[in-house]
């Protein structure tokens, strides 16, 4: 037994699902779906690649991601979706059974009909009853007759055998996040009035169905089921958690083998699996669904990160398996680093909901975490060891400086960051600590750095700045030097402004090394630097805080999956939005704004914090050219972005230097 | 119970910044969720925004772009509320969830008949997918 595995023995016991043995009690969750496919639902070398290293993963059941089962594509969701609705489709399919199989796991086939959110192809989607969108990304309703229903059934059983006969084990249905199955069994999205809909027995007899037709199909494989355990649209007339769970027991009765517990629709109006619900906040769903079916196989993770905090709820009997993807997605080697009690190495998904975020824009999903998700099958992205051993000096030990440090000393080069801060971080480390979400999750991003310099061997100079001088001193000593300065609020755009030196800096605010005086403040900037820090400002402080922002909205440079969570906490907070603005004078009263229509605006402000457009800090290139073989710049001392960039950035240039 | 055409056209009076974008013949349609008879709408026309009232057909009927479903709640709010924060409103009603907006036109549509602004009023970034 590996040491991790002793310390986590619930999560490292041998199961069992049907007449499968597990390996452990870790189930691989089919995470939605890749976007890395031909558009005609044919599964790529770059899925496959893919594949290879989540067979590779340590899980004992491992789900491939949901294929649609209709030739007409009602039932496809997302652009590059897989298909599943003819043998032509088989042979890939075959492969990926293959390796999960190869690596020890349970292989389950994901069929995923996608009803309200499907026919992305076509101009419309099918539903059990009219019900118009709420979200524009999709497509208005089309209802579905009885034959359609049997028909659409009977081409769940067919997908099913299909996949049994490609080599999968099981298959699982999934009304997560809204599908087809999802709308059957809703009050919101059915309201028929014959025997699919009205009452929760008719509502759940397509469910009911299906499962029978599989399970007639298949019937020595295990079917699992994913059924909400809170809808989140009991609000809009969808069911009630009491609902949810009456459903699960209608699945129990027509003999589902396991019941995958999930959280919300993706038009849900509150957060499920968002960075600002806390790890932990779901399990009462699952826990009640293990007390209400104790015959029958309970998996859960929604935001459950943690393989610790898996294995309590394992020994406490909250469920069965624990079932995990976008942490996978973050760090496959997750499973294996808790074996070998080495989680103090893994890279945690910090909920920033990138990749589902990317489906939504028809793009393939990638990782904030994990810069070679999806570039599997490119060499370019693999990290091998360097033909050449070389001394390198990383400038900067924020999120590029140390992705780009850790990746080239994982490749063998000797590896030296400086930085003339105290800590490791940069300004991801001062965010971090304004951060209302969860700052533990971007925290988290920064102890996996210290971890990994350490263990690495990375030499680490804190409290020194590089400058020309200090380069003359060191010159000859390195053959790389790789600029990660970072960026720094733009001062010179606001040079003219009258009073402009009396503006604070709002990156030395948010390190803490400069604070406000008084408890009215104006921020200018209205992006998520501006915005993190009102924020905190106002809910830490206490204090009276205007964003004044040029734009005409706020938050333009947050990612889409957490702008609207920055809109909702200035609302709540109570922090008034000067969009449309321009900053033109400075006083010690306060700020005077010109609005959109001209008209001027004065501010009373106790201190007024700039924290506008940033800037590079790329000064080093310049001066460092002649000083050394190669120089690189990396990250936002390129172009101000954000982390993932910073992240991606470090490692593409770790792996090639 | 729905708001008078009065209040509601005094509301969209109020904004011309969301309703001037709009194309003529755009329209938004506001319904009693409980028992749907009649839709107030607001209609944009060559000389500026009118308000309507007719008989409810049903959503895809109702030739609205947006169609707010308002629970007895949200509608309480909207005939207790002033019409120059009727926005505020109405974004507060979708947020707790007692006002449906239910989407009727494909985002591309919404976007050349310029629904942006009438959009990111009503708190559309809320119910972006994924969270």
């Amino acid at each position: 037994m590996k040491p991790g595995e002793a310390k986590l023995p619930h999560l490292f016991q041998p199961a069992r699902l049907g007449r499968f043995a597990t390996r452990n009690r870790i189930k691989y969750g089919a995470c939605c779906v890749s976007n890395y496919n031909t558009r005609d639902g044919f599964i790529t070398e770059r899925e496959l690649a893919r594949m290879r290293v989540i067979a590779r993963t340590g899980c004992g059941i491992i789900t491939n991601q949901g294929a649609y089962p209709d030739p007409l594509g009602e039932g496809k969701a997302y652009f590059r979706q897989v298909a599943i609705f003819d043998d032509k489709f088989l042979p890939q399919f075959e492969r990926i059974a293959q390796d999960i199989k190869a690596n020890g796991a349970v292989a389950i086939q994901q069929i995923l009909h996608a009803g309200r959110y499907g026919g992305i192809d076509l101009g419309y989607c099918i539903q059990p009853s009219d019900v118009p969108q709420t979200l524009p990304h999709f497509r208005p309703p089309k209802v579905m007759t009885r034959e359609e229903i049997r028909d659409c059934i009977r081409q769940h059983a067919q997908a099913a055998d299909r996949a049994i006969r490609a080599g999968f084990d099981g298959t699982e249905i999934t009304s997560f996040m809204g599908y087809l199955l999802a709308n059957f069994n809703s009050g919101f999205t059915n309201q028929r009035s014959d025997e699919y809909g009205g009452s929760i027995a008719n509502r759940g007899r397509f469910m009911r169905e299906l499962i029978d037709g599989i399970k007639q199909a298949t019937p020595d494989h295990p079917l699992i089921v994913r059924l909400n355990g809170a809808e989140l649209m009991d609000k809009w007339g969808g069911n009630t958690e009491d609902e949810c769970f009456e459903l699960m027991r209608q699945a129990v009765d027509v003999g589902v083998d396991m019941i995958s517990v999930t959280v919300g629709w993706q038009e849900a109006p509150e957060s499920s699996i968002g960075r600002d619900i806390p790890p932990g906040y779901w399990n009462y769903l699952a826990e009640r669904a293990k007390k209400m079916f104790p015959d029958t196989l309970i998996t859960f993770g929604n935001r459950l990160p943690d393989p610790r905090m898996a294995d309590d709820c394992l020994r406490d009997g909250m469920f069965d398996f624990w079932e995990v993807c976008r942490p996978l997605l973050a760090d496959p080697e997750l499973i294996h680093k808790a074996a070998e009690d080495r989680l103090d190495e893994a890279r945690r998904c910090i909920g920033s909901l990138n990749c589902l975020s990317r489906l939504f824009r028809d793009l393939p999903y990638t990782c904030t975490m994990n810069p070679a998700l999806g570039h599997e099958v490119e060499p370019e992205y693999h990290v091998t060891p360097a033909a050449v051993k070389k001394k390198i000096m990383v400038i900067g030990a924020g999120p590029a400086g140390m992705e780009c440090a850790i990746t080239a000393a994982r490749r063998g080069h000797e590896v030296t960051v400086f930085d003339k801060s105290e800590r490791i971080g940069g300004n991801l480390h001062a965010f971090a600590t304004n951060d209302l979400a969860r700052p533990d999750d971007l925290l988290s991003v920064v102890s996996h750095y210290e971890v990994m310099a350490k263990k690495l061997g990375i030499q680490v100079r804190l409290n020194t700045e590089v400058h020309a001088r200090f380069m003359r001193s060191v010159l000859h000593q390195y053959d790389v030097c790789v600029v990660a300065a970072g960026a720094r609020v733009d001062r010179q755009r606001y040079a003219h402004i009258e009073g402009a030196e009396r503006m604070l800096d709002a990156l030395d605010v948010a390190h803490g090394r400069v604070k406000p005086t008084g408890t009215k403040i104006v921020v200018v900037g209205g992006g998520k630097v501006g915005l993190t820090l009102a924020e905190s400002l106002r809910k830490h402080q206490g204090a009276e805080v205007t964003v004044v922002e040029a734009e005409k909205r706020i938050a333009g440079d947050v990612k889409p999956s957490f702008k609207w969570r920055h809109a909702s906490w200035v609302e709540e907070l109570g922090i008034p939005c000067r969009t449309s603005s321009r900053l033109v004078k400075v006083d010690e009263q306060g700020a005077t704004v010109v609005d959109g229509k001209g008209e001027r605006h004065f501010l009373p402000a106790d201190s007024v914090i700039l924290a506008a457009e940033m800037a590079p800090a790329h000064a080093l290139l310049g001066e460092f050219e002649w000083m050394v073989d190669e120089l690189h710049g990396v990250g936002d001392a390129l172009v101000p972005r954000g982390l993932e960039q910073a992240i991606q950035d470090g490692f593409r240039l770790g792996v090639r230097l | 119970m729905l708001p008078s055409p009065q209040a509601w056209q005094a509301a969209a009076a109020r904004r011309p910044d969301l309703f001037d974008p709009l194309d003529p013949g755009a329209r938004v349609a506001l319904v009693a969720r409980s028992a749907p008879a009649d839709m107030l709408v607001w209609e944009v026309g060559g000389d500026g925004v009118r308000t309507l009232v007719h008989p409810f057909p049903g959503y895809s009927g109702s030739g609205a772009d947006i169609a707010l479903a308002a629970d007895d709640e949200a509608l309480a709010a909207i005939a207790a509320g002033h019409d120059d924060t009727m926005f505020e409103t109405l974004r507060a009603g979708i947020r707790s969830g007692h006002i449906v907006c239910y989407i009727l036109r494909r985002r591309c549509h919404l976007e050349e008949r310029g629904f942006e602004e009438l959009l990111t009023e009503l708190g559309f970034a809320f119910m972006g997918a994924c969270r």
